[in-house]
């Protein structure tokens, strides 16, 4: 009788690969019916991000970016293919658990900040937290942490309508990070900024990327965004067209600004 | 940032409701001009329910225990007492659009309140609101709208018709208008305001509550 090696099953062997993945994206496709019309806003779509990665999705108005962007952050579910996150097969929750993996471990930052307009700097960055049920002490010490890191120490008590368009992203993305999440996704979060607010943000992002080690993914077409990105996923048409390295991206740079 | 611990529990608590009370009332404060629009709309409804209740009771009791002076003052303005079975029918129609205009307004204004907050909806979603919560806090906040309404609606429609007929009838109306009679109508239409402005939410809560956050960001207004 011959002694068998130790064997892992390719279950085991796979959850050891995709450890280190935040998102994983198979086969993901998604159809909107619009009237009889069928769109079909992704084709198949494979992705995956790992952690700490700083990942653009880029492509035109119509791509699928958003409809692969939401699908990632577990806000839309897809009709065939599966999304993980964080080894989580997001179609097989229900609305509870759904809630609570966006409570817990995707942070959003939308291009419109949308804040709740009423409330304070303070009080939207603490809302997170009350909805994962962090008392209401630690919850404040925390959000004046996370005001401050973003350098708006200042504003806490500011409500959005009396801050400028740059200040009110910057309480996004504290507001983003105020659940310990283990990714962030922007969402055009420079669209609506002039350019150098814009790149305000943007460093700010790269900023808490580098020093909390936060995975970062971001849809957008703003060209900014591509020099500190360490991989850039194109879509086009439904379909991921190629995924661009950093070093790739600074070569081709300058072509791309003449685009 | 630490990672997460690969727990794969998704045990989320629903928020107490004290807390859900308290977000709010804190909404209602800061929204405090909507609020009374939407509040406004649900007193008119109410004052005019109950004026018209008052009206009919009144008239029941005088064509029971009206003098004949005060008949032949009724009759005079219009009312019928050989066809008091029509007339009753009358009044019920009268009530019955009562009830509809209120449930109509307030339906309005609810779902406009609603729709209005779909974004924040949206939001509140992508930051992990459960979908009870979005439900609780719209419901709590048409109860609260609903009573306040409601109550100072009852309160004017009541008094309305108590100062229309001390002035028209004089003294009559004490002895016609009971104050029993009028403590009933009070419940009855606080009740029916309280009971139409939640159920006017529930609709448009509920759709907003099973949205998904796309969708409710998406929402244009």
């Amino acid at each position: 009788m011959t002694e068998e090696p130790t064997q892992f099953t390719d279950e085991q062997l796979l959850s050891h690969l995709n450890g280190s993945l935040v998102v994983r994206a198979i086969g993901v496709k998604k159809i909107y019916k619009m009237g009889d019309e069928e769109v079909h806003a992704l084709r198949g779509v494979n992705f995956s991000v790992r952690r700490g990665e700083y990942v653009s999705i880029m492509g035109p108005s119509g791509s699928g970016k958003s409809t692969l962007f939401n699908m990632i952050g577990g806000l839309d579910k897809p009709n065939a293919g599966q999304v993980y996150i964080d080894e989580v097969d997001i179609a097989a929750l229900n609305p509870v658990e759904l809630a609570w993996l966006r409570c817990h471990k995707v942070g959003y930052i939308f291009q419109t900040y949308n804040l709740i307009p009423v409330a304070t700097a303070l009080d939207n960055v603490m809302l997170p937290m009350t909805f994962a049920g962090v008392q209401a002490a630690e919850a404040q010490d925390r959000a004046v942490d996370l005001l401050k890191k973003v350098g708006l120490g200042e504003r806490i008590l500011h409500k959005p309508l009396e801050m400028s368009g740059g200040q009110q992203q910057r309480v996004a993305v504290a507001r983003s990070l105020a659940n310990q999440p283990t990714m962030v996704l922007a969402d055009e979060p420079t669209g609506n900024l002039d350019k150098a607010t814009g790149l305000q943000i943007i460093n700010l992002l790269k900023e808490l990327n580098q020093s909390e080690g936060v995975t970062i993914i971001t849809a957008t077409h703003d060209h900014k965004m591509l020099a500190i990105s360490d991989r850039i996923a194109w879509v086009r048409d439904g379909q991921i067209d190629r995924i661009q390295n950093r070093d790739e991206i600074e070569i081709e740079e300058g072509e791309m600004h003449v685009n | 940032m630490t990672m997460s611990d690969s727990t794969k529990t998704h045990e989320i608590e629903a928020l107490p409701f004290r807390k859900i009370v308290r977000i709010t009332c804190k909404g209602i404060k800061i929204r405090i001009w909507r609020s009374l629009i939407v509040v406004s709309g649900i007193v008119l409804a109410i004052a005019f329910l109950s004026y018209i209740l008052c009206a009919d009771g009144f008239l029941q009791n005088a064509a029971a225990n009206g003098t004949p002076e005060l008949l032949k003052r009724l009759s005079r303005a219009g009312i019928e007492f050989d066809d008091m079975d029509n007339q009753r029918v009358q009044t019920y129609w009268m009530v019955g659009l009562a009830l509809l205009i209120s449930f109509v307004g307030i339906v309005n204004a609810m779902l406009m309140s609603v729709t209005e907050r779909f974004r924040e909806i949206g939001t509140m979603k992508c930051l992990g609101a459960l979908d009870g919560f979005v439900l609780k806090m719209f419901l709590i906040e048409s109860f609260i709208e609903g009573s306040a309404g409601a109550a100072l609606g009852m309160v004017i429609g009541v008094a309305l018709a108590y100062v229309e007929g001390v002035f028209q009838y004089g003294g009559a109306v004490w002895a016609l208008l009971p104050f029993h009679w009028l403590f009933l109508v009070a419940a009855g239409s606080f009740l029916a305001g309280i009971v139409i402005t939640v159920l006017g939410a529930l609709y448009p809560a509920r759709e907003a509550a099973k949205m998904m956050p796309v969708v409710a960001l998406r929402a244009e207004l």
